[in-house]
């Protein structure tokens, strides 16, 4: 099944009359953007219009069936509580802040070499307005996807990354999303030219009850390859729901890590399309949540051109009543042959109550591929707690380390050291030892 | 050291050990024997403190201790090692992570400095060297990969590591050839001394050519019918087990 909708009116009963917060904050959104160009007004209106049709997604849509967004209808934990502060994520980025940081969009880290750029939405439009035109609003579909429709409508900056062709960032930028009135909905827009290198850490982190609605596109030219990270620690009473969709070209590498351990309920739709022969892309993750968090994921990968690669990964950790949810579609074109696709979804469970629902979604509509997918349910290995604790360790610091053990080959996957030695020594002190 | 007084221990309703009494004393090696299902490892996971096990009755005294009463992690940093008739495969986890969180557990408990990363090296090496491993097997997951062989010669590494004062190896000879069952007991023998003592369970008696037990004990039916010294596991291996139960010849528990 594909991202189908279901567009009738019942089932989307509260959007209708909650919608009008949306409306009247989209007057004043549209007020505000006056001086943007044509093109970038008609996205958002489109936008918005997609969002009054489809509405806040509800449990019967299919692809919402276990993430219950009905919180959100009423536009009030968008508008009226923007996050609040939060201890800030440490900086992975060499070079500490960068003055880049531009406009109204996020704090950024890091050194930007010769041959990139961090601009703000309003500076790119100046520097690059084809590029910009080109790209935003393109890559990421708001048509059939109500909370990118949400975003594209109302994101008032962006933060747009450029690489010039050749260009080789081999530190990565960090951009940290906290708190204010601007933080509800980050935008950013990552172009990779041809040849080039781009590694780049989004952070989410904040405070209070609030939604975050995330959307970012790279555009990978040939032969360019983008490392993307995001780490969302959101607030325990948050909503975030974060899109990420890479377009392609031929040749080109994306990898996409996706740390969810934040929020109450965190949904996060991560696609990429392949649309060159010779690209490959690497969609992996990790989640780790307790108390009555929900954490989401949906990947979708788009073969649609021959020899290409792609490779998910995604590893959950769930305790006390939490809940996981897991969606993989792969889509194999009919032109996509020798395509080699591998998808993992693997979790461990530590509590009773805790749940997970995955599911596989394959459309094969090439013959000559190789398309694998596997999913499985665990609990710790007692034989192995006990192992640990024969030698002298204690039972809290055994859960840990066999906790981070089975996480592992994810954490090998985080590139950016200081980023996954972080994460690492969360994952290693997650149960609070009585001992120590 | 080890008083073990009366001691019946049940798995799910059913009975495995049926009164159990053995002393250990510091500096002794004893030799625990006995066919297959008599209650050989049951004993030795009792004593490191395995989940699963009903205690109906009896004690076990370690050092003045209820040693029952531990979580098996205090019995480790109380100086308990049981070798695994199976170790455990744990990926993700380097033996040197895990083995320098055990030994400065350990070493905390005894009041003692916990060890630097380099200061853990050094003895590390010291200890696999003569075991035949690689310092490489440090950097290897737990047990992952590893051969037979392999898999009994880390137990005996983290015995060495560990350095407990009651070691219980738990078949720590099955399925060894001649070279690394050598290796092995000379690991074992390399330790002795006079203040730890070993229970060594093992169904042949081949092992105790080369740990040579102080006393020997045979398990049958989850009581200990046979108790003598190093000669008793010979007339073990020359008659085997059978004549056992028909033929109890009540031997003087010298010293046991």
């Amino acid at each position: 099944m594909s991202f189908r909708r279901r567009p009738r009116e019942s089932d989307v009963p509260a959007i209708a009359d909650r919608a009008d917060v949306y409306l009247e904050r989209f007057n004043d959104a549209l007020a505000r953007s006056a001086d943007e160009p044509g093109w970038l007004l008609e996205r958002r209106k489109r936008a918005m219009e997609r969002f009054l049709q489809l509405g806040i997604p509800s449990l019967k849509h299919e692809e919402y069936k276990y993430t219950d967004l009905s919180a959100l209808a009423d536009g009030r934990l968008l508008f009226a509580t923007p996050p609040g502060g939060a201890d800030a994520l440490p900086s992975y980025a060499a070079g500490g802040a960068s003055n880049l940081a531009t406009g109204t969009g996020p704090q950024v880290l890091g050194r930007v070499p010769h041959g990139a750029r961090v601009q703000s939405l309003a500076e790119a439009l100046r520097a690059e307005p084809d590029l910009v035109q080109r790209h935003l609003g393109t890559i990421a579909a708001y048509d059939d996807h109500a909370l990118c429709a949400v975003n594209t409508a109302f994101f008032s900056d962006a933060t747009v990354i450029t690489a010039e062709r050749g260009a080789v960032l081999d530190e990565p930028i960090q951009l940290v999303f906290g708190d204010g009135p601007q933080g509800s909905l980050p935008r950013v827009l990552i172009v990779a030219g041809r040849n080039s290198s781009v590694q780049v850490v989004e952070t989410y982190a904040g405070s209070g009850a609030y939604w975050r609605n995330a959307v970012t596109e790279i555009h990978a030219e040939e032969n360019a390859r983008v490392d993307h990270y995001r780490a969302q620690v959101e607030s325990l009473d948050a909503y975030h729901t974060g899109r990420l969709q890479a377009s392609q070209q031929r040749d080109s590498y994306v990898s996409s890590f996706s740390i969810s351990f934040g929020a109450t309920v965190a949904r996060n739709d991560i696609g990429t399309r392949l649309n060159g022969s010779g690209c490959e892309c690497s969609l992996d993750g990790l989640y780790a949540v307790r108390g009555d968090q929900l954490v989401d994921h949906h990947t979708s990968i788009d073969h649609a051109m021959p020899h290409c690669n792609s490779h998910q990964l995604y590893k959950g950790v769930l305790d006390d009543r939490a809940k996981g949810v897991f969606n993989g579609k792969i889509f194999v074109r009919p032109d996509a042959q020798k395509t080699d696709a591998v998808q993992s979804n693997k979790n461990l469970l530590l509590s009773d109550e805790s749940e997970v629902n995955t599911k596989p979604q394959l459309e094969i509509d090439a013959n000559d591929v190789r398309c694998t997918h596997g999913a499985t349910i665990g609990q710790l290995d007692s034989e192995a707690a006990f192992y640990l604790q024969s030698r002298g360790i204690g039972a809290d610091r055994a859960r840990n380390l066999l906790t981070y053990a089975f996480a592992a080959d994810a954490l090998e996957r985080i590139k950016v050291a200081p980023l996954r030695e972080h994460f690492e020594s969360l994952l290693l002190n997650r149960f609070a030892s009585q001992e120590s | 050291m080890l008083q073990i007084r009366n001691l019946h221990v049940s798995i799910d309703g059913q009975k495995i050990l049926r009164g159990i009494d053995l002393d250990v004393q510091p500096g002794t090696v004893h030799a625990v024997m006995g066919p297959n299902g008599s209650g050989k490892s049951t004993l030795a996971s009792v004593l490191a403190g395995r989940d699963g096990y009903e205690i109906e009755e009896g004690s076990v005294t370690y050092n003045g201790q209820d040693l029952l009463d531990m979580d098996p992690e205090i019995r480790a940093r109380e100086g308990v090692f049981l070798a695994f008739q199976y170790p455990v495969e744990v990926p993700g986890v380097t033996t040197m992570y895990f083995m320098r969180e055990a030994v400065n557990a350990v070493r905390k408990h005894r009041g003692e400095e916990e060890l630097s990363a380099g200061e853990f090296l050094k003895l590390a090496r010291q200890k696999i060297d003569p075991l035949g491993m690689e310092a490489d097997m440090l950097k290897r997951a737990i047990n992952e990969g590893f051969s037979g062989g392999e898999k009994k010669r880390s137990e005996i590494f983290q015995m060495a590591m560990l350095e407990p004062k009651l070691a219980v190896l738990d078949e720590t000879d099955s399925g060894l050839d001649i070279d690394a069952l050598k290796i092995v007991a000379d690991g074992v023998n390399s330790l002795r001394s006079a203040d730890r003592s070993f229970v060594v369970i093992t169904h042949y008696q081949r092992l105790l050519n080369y740990i040579v037990p102080d006393y020997v004990h045979v398990l049958s039916d989850g009581r200990i019918e046979l108790s003598g010294d190093k000669n008793l596991a010979l007339e073990l291996e020359s008659r085997g087990y059978g004549w056992i139960n028909d033929d109890v010849v009540p031997q003087a528990a010298a010293g046991v």
